[in-house]
């Protein structure tokens, strides 16, 4: 039974009133305004001024190796081939080998001098904007639980994911598209849709997976092939639900369903609209790599490209996964080399070209851009020439939307093993996300099962020293 | 590692004592002080005591006084003085233990090393005066003045019984409407008049049974002039099986009901859908609930099981799946951990379905609201600490041990017949078959009772028929020979391959580095549990599942255990009734072999014990028949045919059925665990029944986990006021719309006030008094005046109610999601009203995707059976009843969502089941010789149990009408077309 919390029914049903003059000749704005999409409990609106508008998460699916990306540790060279010389913990495959040095050279970007590996040629130009955060922890070794743990702070199956958490206290600024979007790039992370979840939030708050196609998303095509035949009938649909409406008293959660349907009509535009790219320039494409021979990293590009017109378009929450790059996402437990130098040719134009196109854009002020895996990797070797999970210590970054760029904070130790310096939660990464967008973590609660849900759960501090 | 620090927290308070000593004796050595004041205290000041200070104490540790660190916090004293490498905080800020600390930063290397040589010095501290003590630790929730506070909260008080209030005139029905009906005037208000006749049959259609009625049963009901037509009707609904269909899906929210376990592979549950079934045959037989709680809890333990009264399978045993239908990781690093988390799961659902409480709150600290301690969660936690899962074998002692007898009598005759024929038998087969008939003396390599466990294989327990059988003659008979059993083993084939059977030892606490198993046979695995987790595979756990595969002879199958000294474990042997992980889907052990264990040895020695295996005793058969045949003609003729009929009995021999289950395990109290992890330990906590409802449980040093002791003091309604309370608020919820207490899960102080707190009473009473019926309590409830209301009120009674507190009028709902497409099956005519039965497979659309996804997808329509059969795959749930708010089966979820979203418009405007649907549904309606406006009519009929209106018919025969004439006349297509039309009317999925 709908709980009738709609904020002002009253304006609402004037503006049904108009909507009898035909289908889709109304427009949607104010019925946004009072979440129609989100009809529902949410929370109450901004808790401080934002600095971010909107989030891109580029996620990293698998673990990508901090001391082979932004964290250069110069003892692995040293040490190469000799057995580490800290206690290590157990790990996933329990099969640990010596120390195994990084096959990439480190070089100095930006004013900042941040030092970035070869693999990240094109990103490593964007340090000034970023802030590298080099002591991220989990708390799971595992990519399931991890995973979980990343998108919803926890390591269970079942609780909402941060973009569910961001919509439900933002609501969604898009007129017709949902507030938080998943762009399937190939690889669903291991757990599955569950890293998406609205969990015991409510269903408006899931995110819906798009795939990078024309048919982005299931039921967005018209059943109808005739021309003009949804519309006829809508148009039924719409006289007869009036006197139904009538006869049962007018509820509000009908009378929401009703208005649902013209924003449904909308979306059936709107999502293929949004996958078409013909009205991009060749220079934009080129920017995102959309000219490359490598397969992947124009699929990534696409994504990277579609997540700028997301935000363009006011949607709250963009996730993009990664495309296959014909070897394992970035959990290389072997093969480092080749791996990783797949998975970072598919990724670094695309996410450079993304943050070209924000700042030109004048959106990057405004656009959170998040990249980073569910754990890092051993500084020892898997087997001779693979790296195995590793949660203690691992390197993610930031830009725009209120981050202060050209920082890096928190250290790991000589082996880039264990954050040692600063260390960062994953609550405190979330809380931090939350603060940018003028969301206060410990305030932003639902109530589920007796207890005020939070997505920190009872942890959680800002990081400071990256906010601008 | 962490079995260190395990034996490190059990140490603990033992160094207490000496550290005290130590203090007294100490003389104040000056340099000792300074070194102290320069160098120590600064770290401290700067880097400890802002968390383990004056202002917070946490972990309960205060570092600013030489009695706060050594005293120590949660778990035990904090510097051992005189021994930097034993003392907690040394590992601490080295980084090297679980504790790592300060949290956020390393300190310096300097640093440690100062704070390492104070403690080796004997952790000196300033002359100001000592503290007298660390800060206290908190005060304990349990027998606290705060206790008896939350415990006099409303819900943990005794129901009381309540007389109905009188009220005047002839609108009440009943006590209920006398309730209602008082609470309304007392605001000055009165109850909308009583609905139409077809909105009262398609309202209690839906909710009795989750399907519409049919244009016949409508009219049937138009036509009844009795004056029970009404409760006749009810009667009719009640007794139909699609009610059990209904309500078991409203209990399936609570359950956390799945048939996969998500996580990475999303591995089959197997046989999850016996739980689902239970539920439904226990809704439809009126299962009293008491029963049906206790069946829960603790249907394996009960003395007489209830028996289905169609084939004598066990029913009860079933209920106890609940427990196992949560999610599970294929490969966690810390499995200890992931029991933790499991367990939390188990109880969160358990307490939260059955008694409306978040005692799962209570797992890191003591509840912040309710009277719920964190001794009463371990309370709780042991008895699932001290329970197992099985595959339970339901129906083979109906089944097959009558087979199984029969074959063992055959046996006996056959040994008599070998008996009468050996001594004429000339040699070799003369000494084999005296060998084979031969009692076996006690074997070198059984381990003599009384060894621990695992070692003694007489305390090993089986379930199923394989390992039971311990029949007098102890050879098999395999197809071309007969074969001695050895000695001392636990064999799963002696009377046949075709059986199934598991033997499980006691649990034990792994001490050698290995354990060696003596086994033989083929086809069968060894599991060894450790801290119950189930889903041994690899990475990490592949070495601790071994296929047995020595068909020849025994072998000695040795386990490295050596990370896992000092975890809690228990060997077993599996043939078939097991799952196995190993690939990347669950599959059922093969059941097809046999499988012997002869010894169990625990050491540290990674060589198996030299005990040689002896040779095997077996004769050929055909030899055997042959040799008879040259001394004894009719004789060898009855020994051929005894052979003969043998294995044609054992071929009868039917799989057996199997479902999730409990088992016991062995009764062990849970640690508290300090801020809930198993990595500090606390005290045992004994297993009982929460405090506030009476603690009972059972009586300390009783066998086994004590479930049924605990699942009968739950249903005790004398100390349990929470069970009836918390069912009829459910039943009231899904009739009216609205619990009378809307936090249907929650009945603590975070929940909400009950609205009729007195009718709540009432009803709880009642349901207690006519012996926990849920169909007495169902027509209670939709049999009266309250529950007959229309919608549609009086603008001002709208006014003085908005929200509808008071039940002014009935609400308009909107049907669940299994609802709505139960809807759209029966509507269209595609219903397939078969019952029960594995699950349909899920249809997955290309937009699903990722790990686990299985390699076929199911029928679009799920072969139109009810939404209830369809497979519940946690990483693969339906994304049309996700779309309509069905719960993410992650713990209870006892009311759902009902949320407006365009992506519900999208499904129903362009899924391709509804689609298929609307095509079929206008195929079957419609007749060549009617009108357009006899089709309208009968559309409507079937979709909304009422006629259109003179206004709606226009409206669809103008429709079809304008569709005509824009393109080719195509009626099927234009009637598929006005049939979706219809799906997508409001009053196909809101019912007022």
């Amino acid at each position: 039974m709908h709980c009738g919390r709609f904020s002002t029914p009253i304006d609402r049903r004037r503006m049904l009133a108009r909507c009898a003059n035909g289908f889709g000749a109304v427009a949607l704005s104010a019925l946004l305004r009072e979440r129609a999409f989100a009809a529902e409990p949410s929370a109450s609106g901004l808790h401080h001024a934002a600095k971010a508008k909107s989030v891109i998460f580029l996620y990293m699916d698998g673990g990508p190796s901090q001391m082979d990306t932004f964290d250069p540790k110069p003892r692995l060279d040293r040490e190469h081939g000799q057995p580490i010389k800290v206690k290590t913990a157990p790990t996933q495959f329990n099969n640990v080998g010596a120390v195994l040095k990084c096959p990439w050279k480190f070089r100095r970007y930006g004013e900042c001098g941040a030092p970035v590996s070869d693999l990240f040629p094109n990103v490593a130009r964007h340090v000034d904007e970023m802030a590298i955060v080099r002591s991220m922890t989990s708390e799971f070794s595992e990519h399931t639980a991890a995973n979980y743990f990343l998108h919803t702070g926890s390591g269970l199956q079942g609780r909402p994911s941060h973009g569910a958490w961001t919509t439900y206290g933002l609501g969604s600024e898009s007129k017709d598209l949902p507030g938080f979007v998943v762009l399937n790039g190939g690889l669903i992370p291991p757990g599955g849709m569950d890293c998406f979840s609205n969990g015991f939030l409510p269903a408006a708050y899931q995110g819906s997976v798009f795939r990078p196609a024309a048919e982005a998303v299931a039921n967005i095509r018209p059943a109808e092939s005739a021309p003009g035949g949804q519309l006829r009938k809508l148009d039924l649909v719409r006289d007869l639900d009036r006197g139904v409406a009538d006869r049962m008293g007018r509820p509000d959660a009908l009378e929401a369903a009703i208005a649902n349907y013209e924003l449904a009509y909308r979306m059936q535009s709107a999502v293929p609209g949004l996958m078409d790219l013909d009205g991009e320039s060749a220079a934009t494409k080129k920017l995102y790599g959309l000219d490359e021979d490598f397969e992947p990293t124009r699929i990534f590009g696409r994504e990277c490209l579609i997540a700028r017109r997301l935000v363009e378009r006011g949607v709250r929450f963009v996730e993009v996964l990664c495309p296959s790059v014909g070897h394992d996402r970035w959990d290389q437990h072997s093969d480092l080399k080749n791996g990783h130098e797949r998975n970072a040719r598919a990724v670094d134009r695309p996410i450079a070209g993304l943050l070209s196109d924000l700042k030109g854009r004048g959106l990057l002020d405004s656009t959170l851009v998040f990249w980073g895996g569910e754990f890092g990797r051993t500084p020892m070797a898997q087997g001779s020439d693979g790296r195995d999970h590793n949660p203690f210590g691992f390197t993610v970054w930031l830009a725009g939307g209120g981050i202060k760029g050209g920082v890096t904070h928190g250290e790991t130790d000589d082996y880039g093993y264990h954050a040692v310096v600063d260390k960062v939660a994953m609550y405190d990464l979330h809380a931090t996300m939350l603060h940018l967008l003028g969301l206060d973590h410990k305030r932003l609660t639902f109530r589920f099962g007796g207890r005020d849900m939070r997505l920190t759960d009872v942890h959680g501090e800002l990081i400071a020293p990256i906010v601008a | 590692m962490r079995g260190r620090s395990l034996r490190a927290a059990l140490g603990w308070s033992a160094w207490l004592g000496l550290a005290t000593v130590a203090v007294a004796d100490g003389p104040v050595d000056p340099a000792a002080v300074e070194f102290f004041e320069k160098r120590v205290r600064p770290i401290l000041v700067e880097r400890c005591v802002g968390c383990h200070g004056p202002e917070k104490a946490k972990g309960d540790l205060r570092l600013d006084s030489r009695a706060g660190a050594i005293a120590g916090g949660a778990t035990g004293p904090a510097v051992e003085p005189g021994d930097a490498d034993a003392s907690p905080l040394v590992e601490a800020i080295r980084y090297e233990g679980d504790v790592r600390m300060p949290p956020k930063s390393k300190l310096a290397q300097e640093e440690i090393d100062v704070l390492t040589q104070w403690v080796a010095k004997g952790a000196p501290w300033g002359p100001e005066p000592e503290k007298a003590a660390a800060a206290p630790v908190k005060g304990a929730l349990d027998g606290s003045p705060e206790f008896a506070r939350r415990a006099a909260f409303w819900s943990f008080q005794p129901i009381r019984a309540v007389e109905p209030p009188a009220v005047d005139g002839d609108w009440s029905r009943g006590a209920i409407d006398r309730f209602l009906l008082s609470a309304l005037r007392a605001k000055g208000l009165e109850p909308a008049p009583e609905a139409e006749r077809r909105t009262l049959i398609r309202r209690l259609a839906f909710d009795l049974t989750g399907l519409p009625p049919t244009p016949a049963e409508v009219a049937a009901f138009l036509a009844d002039d009795a004056p029970d037509a009404y409760e006749r009707l009810v009667d009719r609904l009640l007794a139909s099986p699609a009610y059990g269909e209904r309500w078991a899906r409203h209990w399936l929210d609570l359950v956390r009901f799945a048939e996969t376990s998500g996580h990475e592979f999303d591995y089959d549950i197997l046989n999850a859908w016996r739980y689902r079934d239970y539920v439904v045959r226990a809704l439809n037989d009126d299962l009293p609930y008491d029963q049906f709680i206790v069946e829960h809890l603790a249907g394996d333990l009960l003395p007489e099981p209830r028996r289905n009264p169609l084939d004598g399978s066990n029913e009860s045993i079933q209920g106890t799946g609940f427990f196992w239908l949560g999610e599970g990781v294929h490969s966690p690093l810390d499995v200890r951990d992931e029991g933790v988390r499991r367990v939390d799961n188990q109880i969160d659902v358990m307490s939260k379905t059955f008694l409306g409480l978040t005692v799962s709150c209570a797992r890191c600290h003591d509840h912040k609201f309710d009277p719920i301690s964190t001794r009463d969660y371990y309370a709780l936690a042991g008895f699932l600490r001290s329970t197992r899962i099985q595959q339970a074998f339901v129906d083979s002692d109906v089944r097959i041990a009558p087979i199984v007898a029969d074959l063992e009598a055959r046996k006996a005759a056959l040994a008599s017949l070998l008996a009468e024929a050996a001594p004429r038998l000339p040699e070799p087969r003369r000494s084999e078959v005296e060998a084979l008939l031969r009692r076996p003396e006690p074997a070198a390599w059984a381990a003599p009772a009384g060894r621990p466990a695992p070692e003694d294989l007489s305390t090993w327990r089986s379930t199923g028929d394989a390992f039971a059988a311990r029949p007098e003659t102890p050879f098999r008979i395999e197809p071309s020979r007969l074969v001695a059993a050895p000695a001392g083993s636990l064999g799963s084939g002696l009377v046949s391959d075709r059986l199934q059977g598991v033997v499980r030892s006691p649990t034990f606490t792994i001490a050698g580095r290995r354990l060696h198993v003596l086994a033989g046979g083929t086809g069968g695995r060894l599991n060894l549990v450790i801290d119950g987790f189930e889903k041994i595979r690899g990475p990490i756990y592949d070495g601790l599942t071994v296929p047995v595969n020595h068909p020849q002879a025994p072998h000695w199958i040795t386990l490295d255990v050596t990370t896992w000294v000092g975890h809690r474990a228990f060997l077993e042997v599996c043939d078939g009734a097991s799952a196995d992980f190993g690939g990347a889907t669950a599959e059922p052990v093969d059941g097809r072999g046999r499988v012997d264990v002869l010894a169990v040895r625990a050491s540290d020695d990674p060589a198996p014990p030299a005990i040689e295996v002896p040779a095997e005793v077996a004769v050929d058969a055909a030899a055997l028949v042959r040799d008879l045949e040259a001394v004894d003609s009719p004789l060898a003729e009855r020994v051929a045919t005894a052979l003969a009929e043998y294995r044609e009995v054992e071929s009868r021999i039917p799989a057996p059925a199997l479902a999730p289950a409990a088992i016991d395990g062995d009764g062990e109290d849970e640690f508290v665990m300090l801020r809930g992890s198993p990595r500090t330990l606390g005290e045992a906590a004994p297993r009982k029944l929460l405090a506030v409802l009476g603690g009972g449980g059972p009586s300390p040093g009783a066998v086994g986990s004590g479930r049924l002791e605990l699942a009968r003091a739950m249903v005790d309604p004398e100390a349990d006021p929470l069970i009836a309370r918390v069912i009829v608020n459910r039943l009231w919820q899904h009739h009216f719309g609205v619990g009378l207490v809307r936090s249907a899960d929650d009945f603590g102080a975070m929940g909400q006030a009950p609205s009729h707190p007195e009718l709540l009473d009432w009803l709880a009473s009642e349901f207690v008094r006519r012996g926990w019926s849920l169909k007495a309590m169902h027509r209670l409830m939709v049999e009266s005046s309250a529950y007959r209301m229309a919608a549609r009120a009086t603008p001002e009674a709208d006014r003085a109610d908005p929200t509808n507190a008071l039940l002014h009028r009935a609400n308009v709902r909107r049907l669940e999601a299994e609802a709505v497409r139960d809807a759209l099956l029966a509507v269209s005519g595609r219903l397939d009203r078969r019952a029960g039965g594995p699950s349909v497979p899920s249809y997955l659309s290309p937009f699903m995707d990722g790990r686990g996804r299985p390699k076929e997808s199911g029928p679009l329509d799920g072969d139109g059976r009810r939404s209830l059969y369809l497979q519940v795959r946690r990483n693969f749930l339906n994304p049309l009843f996700l779309v309509f708010d069905a719960p993410v089966p992650a713990s209870t979820m006892g009311r759902r969502h009902a949320s407006n979203v365009p992506a519900q418009a999208l499904a129903l405007l362009n899924d391709p089941l509804v689609i298929q649907l609307a095509e079929t549904w206008a195929a079957r309606s419609l007749a060549d010789d009617a009108t357009d406006a006899a089709q309208v009519g009968r559309l409507y009929q079937e979709a909304f149990a009422r006629p259109p209106t003179a206004e709606e018919v226009g409206r669809c025969v103008a429709y079809l009408e304008a569709r005509r004439s824009a393109g080719p006349a195509d009626e099927k297509a234009a009637w598929a077309d006005l049939a979706h039309a219809l799906f997508n009317v409001k009053e196909f999925v809101y019912v007022d």
